[in-house]
């Protein structure tokens, strides 16, 4: 279908599109590489009396890494630049692989990893090992800035606590401490490059065998993507032992409220879980002890 | 009236943006700009939704799809289509276009101006690939004909590295 | 046999230049000074009477040409059925009731997309509510409504087939089993949606082109419907993104094309977006497939009851063939002395399901592949020599269908057990591995003439001219298949010239000869090909007699053309050039071009087909125990198509046939809620990408059809059915789960095994 009509607005800067955003009001959207806003807009779901589009804003662009404050994955950096970053494959190859899967090659290059999570797609393949990383979103508004860490960030499927006239500007992703890995695992299963029907993200930090501290972050298995903070608080402490792993796994699943759609009913996602899990969990410990 | 300067197959094309026929509308896609504008019709709409890869052209010699692209986002970008990629007379195709020829990769062709310019880009950025690596490549250009056994071959022909496939 | 020369040889398409450079000019890409825009208004309900329609407000839009409804066109019902008027179900735009949810009310055009879009939602449409009907079972049920009035039932075909006894032939078997399968509804997904152009020309004619498979159907229906006569419309087939049976009938939007064309006197164009695809596009016919099979303890066949329900949604469409074939292919592969078969089409509402690769055969030989391989673990016996020990062979009779002439297929089961290393793979695979076969056989072309059609099945013209150079016109359709490329590769060895001097016209009604019925059925190849070695030969028969003339030969002289010569055989240099020999017969007929016309019309060859092909595949899967995914590691295939005209062409076939395979048996299906398909785009309706291909190895077995031109036979849509039973036999043999209702998804695998299938050790 034609997309709708709509006003076109393309600031330079920030402070321009922060001010265009408070002008337009209700009906404005920010666009990014559309990918996910451009398929609303052409299947009629959509029909925006602005958009903004915020590739022209060149704070918002890049790639930084810091060996101190860690990852800046600037609102406009795109899917592919993350996956190919030779820094976000050096020390933050979970990061890297998830943007890796994300799609297909085209949308990896128009699509930007903030859109993933601003689209707020509770399958977003991004959302969950960043959230288990404790990523936080740099977010702008009228009232300066404020730092909202994703765990907290989702608030429903296409909602996040960006508020009418906020504008993510980046993601900031902390230094993997040592002796900590991370892990993402997803699973599609209608075909090898599909949306995800489970993802899992993770990481654990070991003491040799012992797992002082885990995070674990389920997508497509709830309204957002979600601790399963009582499975953390059971590999706490604990030998990651194949038994463990599957306790895990059974609590994982227990926590997930998945629902039946399209991609996979609410039992197979529930199994997946703790399938995901157990893996997700295995693979983080082998890549803390590396 | 602003203007958008986008380069289309090495030409440079001045389009006014607003609401009248001969004008780009902000809610023009790259696809409809190309086919309709330009009247640029190697570029094919099989879904206009993202899904099918059939739109996919080159832009800044990297493949997007041009069913989600806005033209108000073109300006200074330089566009290669189908059309671009050799000229339609005389005989120096594009070693990727011989190679399809050569392997009958395709049937109906729908899918081939977009798998042609994806395999393009793999190509520029990775000469020799392997059969996955193209594989992994073209798996945003569907083809409901003969799904990419052929055009595997004709990519990797075209590379050069014409592999094991060819006895599969 | 002699070598061919042309027959066998990879020569390049002869599109394909202008589809590596995009200059290939499909529907949509062709427009005309002053063309107007369409859109087709749908119905949201799935069951409703129309009270009411007001398109004023729509009329009303600047920038509205036209707005017309069931209302404002001639009330003729058509279908492809023509034979059996009562079968022929449709209005081109609703006229009394919507049946289902994207049924056509309406249509807008508009100098522009945009402005033909808005218009469609101000056209105000009243509906009644009527209860839907979802499945066969609801839809045959005593009280349900009827859907058409003409059909109390909801029962629109019956077919039974019956030889032998077979009670007395179960009776006789030393086991019997009787399953139950369910197959569904997956989509053609030609990549290229159905887009159609009209324009009236200065004397009131139309012409039409159209994304089409079968231009001189969508010709005559539209003559009927627009109520002109055939000759005043023109029906061209452009480029064709694929159509695997979706474009094969009159649509709505060809229809509304021409009709406001007429109407407006402007080109009129419409073109489908992929959403309305999926949502009220043809379909593969869901079918509920019950089965009962006897066998001796030995393996051998003994009877076969087949019932067969098909959901044939809103209306016929192709689905009286797909009930007929569905039957036939119950009975085919193997020797059934006794048989029964029963199908019934059903209206639900639904979006009709048609005609799609295969024609029912996927679907009943899925049911007769996976039962087969049930009987055969119960007898004991392994899957491939329960096969061997029942397939046809050439010459057996099939009751009221015809005797088999070539046939490959015991070849084609014992080339792929030995390329997959059956034996041991089956005996041998670890946990999680998988082995499984599936065979197939079709049909070269249809027989019964439900179109009605008063020409030959197939035509073809060529024009010989001095310059050695031919022209060959015909209606055949080449839709993506390459079946311009064969025809002119049949007719230049038929003729001993190089491809590059022959020019080939096709598919254009008001050009090429009467008539050709499309491209379905696999029957192109055959049917045309025969028509254009019919006509070659009228050539040759010319020629021969200039050279006879011109050299003074005996009359015992056996003559040929080869390599641009037409020459006594073993005497060239009592020959002449090909140019030449023309130059001479129009010299004879003082300055009447050289012309023959040939056709091809299948006659003593029963109600089904001339020919059948043949062949087996297998699958390797490996099965992810914990997760379910399914990866198909390799399939090898051993096909019959007689001789082998293009071998890239074949292959492509083939490729194609298993990607449509692998989509049937994983991941493909529609998601319905009450008569509306949820998945309308390409990320929800999931086809296998490059990705999920697997690499596969081929052998063509080798077989002469004489029925079929040099040779030949389908090679097009048999292959769409093995890839499904094969990979779910795999999956079986991974995990112990077989799948009597297709999709095999991982939650029903996982589902399968957690109920005791049994653990492979
Ligand atoms: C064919 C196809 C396949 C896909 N496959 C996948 C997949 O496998 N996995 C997956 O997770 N996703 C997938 N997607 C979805 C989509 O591509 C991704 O979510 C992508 O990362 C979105 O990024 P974008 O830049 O295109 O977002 P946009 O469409 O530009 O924006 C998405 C949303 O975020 C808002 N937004 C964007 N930037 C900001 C900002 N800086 N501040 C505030 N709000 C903002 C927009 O207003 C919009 O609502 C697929 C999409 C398509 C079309
Ligand atoms: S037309 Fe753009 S992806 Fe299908
Ligand atoms: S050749 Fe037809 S879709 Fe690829």
């Amino acid at each position: 279908m034609p997309l709708p009509k709509f006003e076109y607005l393309s600031p330079k800067s920030l402070e321009e599109a922060l001010q265009l955003l408070a002008d337009r009001g209700e009906g404005t959207h920010l666009l990014a590489g559309g990918t996910d806003l451009l398929v609303k807009m052409a299947h009629g779901h959509l029909k925006p009396r602005a958009v903004i589009a915020l590739k022209q804003i060149d704070a918002l662009g890049g790639i930084r890494f810091d060996p101190g404050k860690g990852l800046f994955i600037g609102a406009t950096a795109l899917l592919d630049e993350v996956a190919s970053h030779p820094d976000v494959k050096a020390h933050f190859p979970s990061v890297a692989y998830a943007a890796q899967q994300t799609a297909n090659v085209q949308i990896r290059n128009m699509g930007t990893l903030a859109g993933n999570l601003c689209n707020a797609a509770p399958s977003a393949d991004n959302a969950p090992v960043l959230t288990a990383m404790g990523a936080e979103a740099v977010i702008a508004g009228p009232k300066g800035e404020r730092r909202v860490a994703l765990d907290r960030f989702f608030k429903g499927p296409g909602q996040t606590v960006i508020e009418p006239g906020e504008i993510l500007t980046a993601v900031h992703v902390p230094v993997i401490p040592s002796g900590f890995g991370t892990s993402y695992q997803h699973v599609s299963p209608r075909g090898k490059v599909d949306i995800a029907a489970v993802c899992v993200g993770a990481m654990v930090g070991m003491d040799g065998a012992t797992c002082k501290e885990a995070r674990i972050v389920l997508g497509a298995v709830a309204p957002v993507p979600m601790r399963a903070e009582k499975t953390e608080a059971l590999v706490r402490g604990k030998a990651l032992t194949p038994e463990i792993l599957e306790k895990a796994g059974r609590q994982a699943s227990e926590e997930a409220r998945p629902i039946s759609d399209m991609r996979a009913g609410a039992e197979y996602r529930k199994r997946m879980t703790a399938v995901l899990t157990g893996r997700a969990l295995k693979q983080a410990a082998e890549a803390a002890a590396n | 009236m602003v203007l958008l300067h986008i380069i289309v197959n090495g030409r440079g094309y001045d389009l006014q943006v607003g609401a009248d026929p001969h004008q780009v509308d902000p809610a023009h896609t790259l696809a409809y700009t190309l086919r309709e504008t330009l009247g640029l019709t190697g570029t094919k709409i099989g879904c206009n939704h993202g899904g099918c890869g059939a739109c996919t052209v080159l832009m800044d010699g990297v493949p997007v799809l041009s069913c989600l692209t806005l033209t108000v986002e073109c300006d200074g970008r330089e566009i290669v289509t189908i059309e671009g990629l050799s000229p339609p007379e005389g005989n120096d195709l594009d070693p990727l276009q011989r190679a399809f020829m050569d392997h009958g990769a395709f049937q109906c062709g729908f899918c081939t101006p977009g798998i042609i310019l994806t395999a393009k880009h793999l190509l520029d950025r990775n000469p020799s690939p392997d059969a996955e690596t193209v594989e992994e490549a073209l798996s945003g250009n569907h083809c409901r004909c003969i799904s990419h056994y052929q055009v595997v071959q004709a990519v990797l022909a075209a590379a050069g590295t014409e592999a094991d496939r060819d006895e599969d | 046999m002699e070598p061919f020369q042309m027959i066998g040889k990879d020569v390049p398409r002869n599109d394909a230049r202008a589809k590596a450079t995009g200059t290939a000019a499909y529907a949509d890409d062709l427009k005309l000074p002053g063309m107007l825009h369409g859109r087709i208004l749908r119905s949201p309900l799935a069951h409703a009477r129309i009270l009411h329609i007001d398109t004023s407000r729509a009329e009303a839009l600047t920038g509205v040409r036209c707005v017309i409804t069931g209302q404002d066109i001639p009330q003729v019902k058509y279908g492809n059925w023509r034979l059996f008027p009562d079968t022929q179900d449709e209005y081109a735009l609703a006229v009394d009731k919507v049946r289902f949810i994207g049924d056509e009310v309406a249509a807008v055009a508009a100098v522009d997309k945009d402005t033909a879009q808005e218009a469609l939602e101000l056209i105000d449409v009243e509906y009644e509510e009527l209860p839907g009907l979802f499945d066969v079972e609801s839809a045959m049920a005593g009280d349900a409504v009827p859907i058409h009035d003409h059909c109390r039932n909801n029962t629109s075909v019956n077919r039974k087939i019956a030889y032998g006894d077979v009670e007395k032939g179960f009776a006789e078997s030393d086991y019997v089993r009787e399953d139950t399968f369910r197959v569904h509804a997956v989509s053609h997904a030609y990549l290229e949606p159905c887009s159609a152009l009209a324009q009236l020309d200065l004397d009131g004619r139309i012409t039409l082109w159209t994304s089409t498979q079968v231009p001189y159907i969508v010709q005559c229906l539209l003559a009927s419907t627009l109520e002109m006569r055939e000759n005043d419309v023109r029906v061209i087939k452009p480029y064709v993104g694929g159509g695997f049976g979706g474009k094969m009938e009159l649509r709505t939007w060809e229809f509304c094309a021409a009709f406001m064309a007429k109407r407006t006197g402007r080109p009129v164009k419409f073109t489908l977006n992929r959403e309305e695809e999926f949502l009220a596009g043809r379909r593969r016919h869901p079918m509920t497939i019950h089965s009962k099979v006897g066998f001796k303890k030995d393996g051998a066949l003994v009877a076969k009851d087949l019932k067969i329900t098909l959901d044939g949604g809103a209306y016929n469409a192709m689905g009286p063939t797909a009930t007929f074939l569905c039957g036939n292919f119950g009975a085919m592969l193997y020797r059934y002395p006794n048989y029964a078969f029963y199908g019934r089409h059903v209206y639900t509402n639904k979006p009709p399901a048609s005609a799609m690769r295969g024609f029912g055969a996927p679907q009943s030989l899925y049911a007769s592949e996976i039962q087969m391989n049930m009987a055969a673990e119960a007898l004991g016996i392994d899957p491939v020599d329960i096969r061997l020990k029942n397939a046809q062979k050439s010459g057996d009779k099939i009751p009221d269908v015809a005797t088999i002439s070539s046939c490959g297929f015991t070849e084609s089961i014992q080339e792929v057990a030995r390329m997959s290393d059956w034996k041991k793979k089956r005996a041998s695979l670890g946990p999680g591995r998988g082995i499984g076969i599936g065979c197939y056989s079709f049909i070269s072309g249809g027989v019964f003439n439900w179109f009605n059609t008063q020409y030959p099945f197939s035509a073809a013209e060529v024009r010989a001219f001095s310059d050695g150079t031919v022209h060959l016109l015909t209606m055949a359709s080449d839709i993506g298949q390459g079946s311009d490329t064969a025809l002119k590769q049949i007719l230049a060895e038929e003729l001993g010239l190089r491809m590059e001097d022959i020019r080939i016209t096709s598919a254009d009604t008001a050009m090429t000869p009467q008539a050709d019925l499309g491209s379905w059925g696999s029957r192109v190849t055959l049917m045309a090909g025969n028509a254009v070695v019919d006509a070659a030969r009228k050539i040759k028969e010319r020629l021969f007699g200039a050279l006879s003339a011109r050299y003074n030969l005996n009359v015992i002289y056996e003559m040929e053309c080869r390599e641009g010569r037409v020459q006594p055989k073993g005497r060239p240099d009592r020959g002449m050039s090909f140019g030449e020999a023309v130059a001479m017969v129009q010299k004879a007929s003082r300055g009447e071009p050289l012309v023959a016309r040939g056709s091809y019309t299948p006659r003593d060859k029963g109600l089904v087909t001339p020919a059948f092909g043949f062949g087996a595949q297998v699958a390797e899967v490996e099965v992810d125990r914990q997760t379910g995914l399914v990866e198909v590691k390799k399939m090898w295939t051993a096909h019959d198509c007689g001789t082998v005209i293009n071998p890239k062409g074949v292959e492509g076939q083939l490729a194609g046939s298993i990607q449509m395979g692998l989509g049937y048996a994983l991941s493909e299906q529609f998601v319905m809620e009450e008569g509306r398909t949820l998945n309308t785009n390409f990320l929800d309706y999931k086809m296998p990408t490059a990705l999920d291909m697997p690499p596969g190895e081929v052998v063509h077995v080798e077989t002469y059809e004489p029925e079929g031109p040099m040779g030949a036979k389908e090679c097009g849509e048999g292959l769409a059915s093995p890839t499904a039973p094969a990979i779910s036999d795999a999956v079986y043999h991974a995990t112990g789960y077989r799948c009597k209702d297709l999709p095999i998804t991982p939650e029903k695998i996982l589902e399968g095994m957690n109920a005791g299938g049994k653990k492979k050790s």
